[in-house]
Parts: C-alpha cells; structure tokens; sequence
C-alpha cells in the first residue's frame, strides 16, 4: 500500500517523516494558538503548546507538592508520613548534597528554596514530557469520537484537536530553559552582592595580585563567562530533553519508512518487532536523562552561587 | 563534493572526543576507589560534576553542528 493507492497525499513517508518530527518536538504554530489572546506591546500573548504544558506542570505541582506540604506545616506534627516523606527525603537530599557543600553553611536557608524550586519543577516539566496523554486523547478522538483529523489546528472538530499540536515537554522549548538560566544569572549576582558587596562582588571575578597586562586578557573572558555559564545551562537542558524525543519518534518512524520502502505492510509490521523494542529501551534511557538533567541544572546553579558567595582563586 | 558532507563527520568527531573523555574520567575514578574504598562516595561527588560539564560541552557542540546542517 503505498501513498498513492492510499490516496491521502503524493507526498511519499520519506518526505513525511522530518518534518513530522520536528512538529512533534516544537512549539504548536503561533497563527493557531490554544487559546487566543491579544497582543500587548507587540508580542502576541496567545496561549501555545508549550505554554499550557507550563500551566499544567504548575498545577500539578501545586497539587502534589505544594498543598501537602503546607498542610503537613500546619498539622505541627514532627515525623512525616507517606508521600510527605519521600517529598521530605528528596528535599533533604537537595539541602545536604547539593546545597550545603557548594554554598556553605551561612547561606543553605537563604538559597535552598530556590534550588528546590528548580528541581521540583525541572523533574516534573521534564517528566511529564515522556507520558504521551496528548497522543492517546488524539487516538480516542479520531477512534472513538469520530472527529476528523486536523492538520493545520485550525480547531475544526473539538477543543482536543486544536490541543494536538506541537510537543508536550516544556523544558525542550530553550526559551522556557533560558528563563530559568536568567534566573540563575540573577541569582549569582544577588549571592555575590548580599556576600561581598555589589562592586566587589565584580571585583572577586579576577583574582588580585597579578601584572596589569593579565588584567586586559582575564577581564573580557571572566565576562564572557558570566554569560557562557547560563547559555550553557539553557542549552545542555533543552538540547538533552528534544534530543531524546527526536531519537524516539526517528526510531518509530522506521516502521513506516520500511513500509513504503519494501511497498509492502508486511515489512512495516515486521520492523515493528525490532523498532518498539528499541524504542522502548531508548524510553528507559530517557527517564534516566530527566533524573540526571534536573539533578545537574540544580547543581551546577548551586556551584555558580557558591563560587560568587567563597570566591577562591 | 558538497560541503555539507563534513557535518556529519564533525558530529562524530565530537561524539568520539566525549566518548575518550568519559572513559577516561570513568577508568580514574575506578582506579582510586579500588586503591581507597572509603573515599568512594568522596570520588563520586567529584567526579560528578566534571563529566556533565563535559557532557554538556558535547551536547553545545553537537546542537550548533545540527544549526549548521538545518541553516546550509
């Protein structure tokens, strides 16, 4: 069955796959947002994919983190039971291993919420992107409500269709990361001006003591890397989380590019048996990625607030 | 030949130098906590670091030669 006699396009699946691909890890379209809204000050406020995958990470937090937390406070009582004690087991691992080495024993209360916050939401932007709700809320609109499919998400049939589009993990998206790395930015500067003093917290980024010429070459790349430090936090984040999702959906396309290579359905479902399992085992790796990505963005945030607070050269 | 043709081939230069730098990092921890098996815990937090920055620098590197096939 090839893309002709099917009729539904003359494009062949090659041409299909990469684009396909890049549509399942990208934002949804600006032009067809969820929810529209107006434009302030030229920039264009609608509601895309990414942004209400942002929206649901927050109220998922909220719910599961947030609210017991307050009610355990409130309770008053001393020794947490379930969910309240694995939340305060990781919490507990971020202040003694993450925190504390790297900021030093005066600051730990001051930063710890910060860093918690970073890894709590990093963990669940990152890991609500592996669970594929959109893709079975698509299949149980095409299958069982009858909706026709829409390719431009023009929002023809339901309000889940226009919802379809774009990908689902938030932090893929390197704006949302480089939001957080601003943070970071601001956060380094805030440590190291509440620590020293705000001129000389510019001052601690040279060591003193050295010829005037080593001073024209170290400044401009001590100021470099005061930028370079938060790209590459963007980067690493975002380029980790698309990269899995794009290794993914390439390995599952292979199922339909031997389809159409072959002409025949039966070369389609026999790489099927060699595609999902891979796939399946580049999913487990993945979760192993969200764990570790979230782990390093807090950790190197908190060695960037510790060389700005104990500045040793 | 077309000029496009070295992108791939930095991409593996790039994936090859992370794959010596892993292993190294990965054969000296090994070493000194066989030597030391009380520091292990000592030598895992230091080693922890320093290979995601260095994962981080492959992960750079392998995002802007992927901008420059995608941009050509």
């Amino acid at each position: 069955m090839s893309a002709e006699e099917l009729g539904h396009s003359k494009v062949s699946i090659m041409d299909q796959v990469g684009p396909n691909i890049i549509h399942h890890v990208s934002n949804s379209d600006i032009s067809h947002p969820i929810i529209h809204l107006g434009t302030f000050w030229g920039i264009d406020f609608s509601i895309t994919k990414h942004v209400f995958m942002l929206w649901i990470v927050a109220v998922i937090l909220m719910v599961t983190i947030i609210i017991p937390i307050r009610r355990f406070i409130a309770s008053g009582s001393l020794v947490p039971t379930g969910w309240m004690n694995a939340i305060e087991a990781i919490s507990k691992f971020i202040r003694d291993t993450i925190v504390k080495p790297n900021v030093g024993e005066k600051w730990v209360m001051t930063w710890s919420p910060l860093l918690m916050t970073f890894f709590f939401f990093i963990l669940f932007a990152n890991g609500i992107g592996m669970i594929p709700i959109f893709d079975v809320l698509g299949l149980i609109n095409r299958f069982i409500l009858d909706v026709p499919a829409d390719p431009h998400g023009t929002h023809s049939g339901n309000i889940i269709n226009g919802m379809l589009h774009g990908g689902v993990t938030a932090t893929g998206n390197f704006n949302v990361t480089g939001a957080l790395a601003t943070i970071t930015f601001f956060s380094i500067m805030i440590a190291g001006t509440l620590a020293h003093g705000f001129i000389k917290h510019f001052k601690n980024l040279v060591p003193h003591g050295l010829p005037i010429p080593v001073y024209f070459l170290l400044i401009p790349i001590e100021i470099m890397g005061l930028f370079v430090k938060p790209f590459a936090l963007t980067m690493r984040l975002a380029a980790n989380m698309t990269g899995g999702h794009v290794a993914l959906l390439a390995l599952l396309s292979l199922m339909a590019i031997f389809g159409e290579m072959f002409n025949s359905t039966f070369a389609g479902v026999g790489v099927a048996f060699i595609a999902i399992p891979m796939a399946a085992a580049i999913a487990a790796l993945e979760i192993i990625v969200v764990l570790v990505q979230a782990y390093v963005f807090t950790l190197l945030t908190a060695v960037f607030i510790g060389m700005a607070i104990h500045v040793h050269h | 030949m077309e000029s496009t043709i070295f992108i791939p081939l930095g991409m593996g230069l790039i994936v090859l130098g992370a794959g010596m730098g892993i292993g190294k990092f990965t054969s000296a921890a090994a070493e000194s906590i066989a030597r030391q098996p009380e520091a292990a815990d000592k030598i895992t937090g230091a080693i922890n670091l320093p290979l995601f920055l260095l994962e981080g620098v492959a992960i750079l590197a392998e995002v802007f030669t992927f901008l420059m096939l995608i941009l050509k």
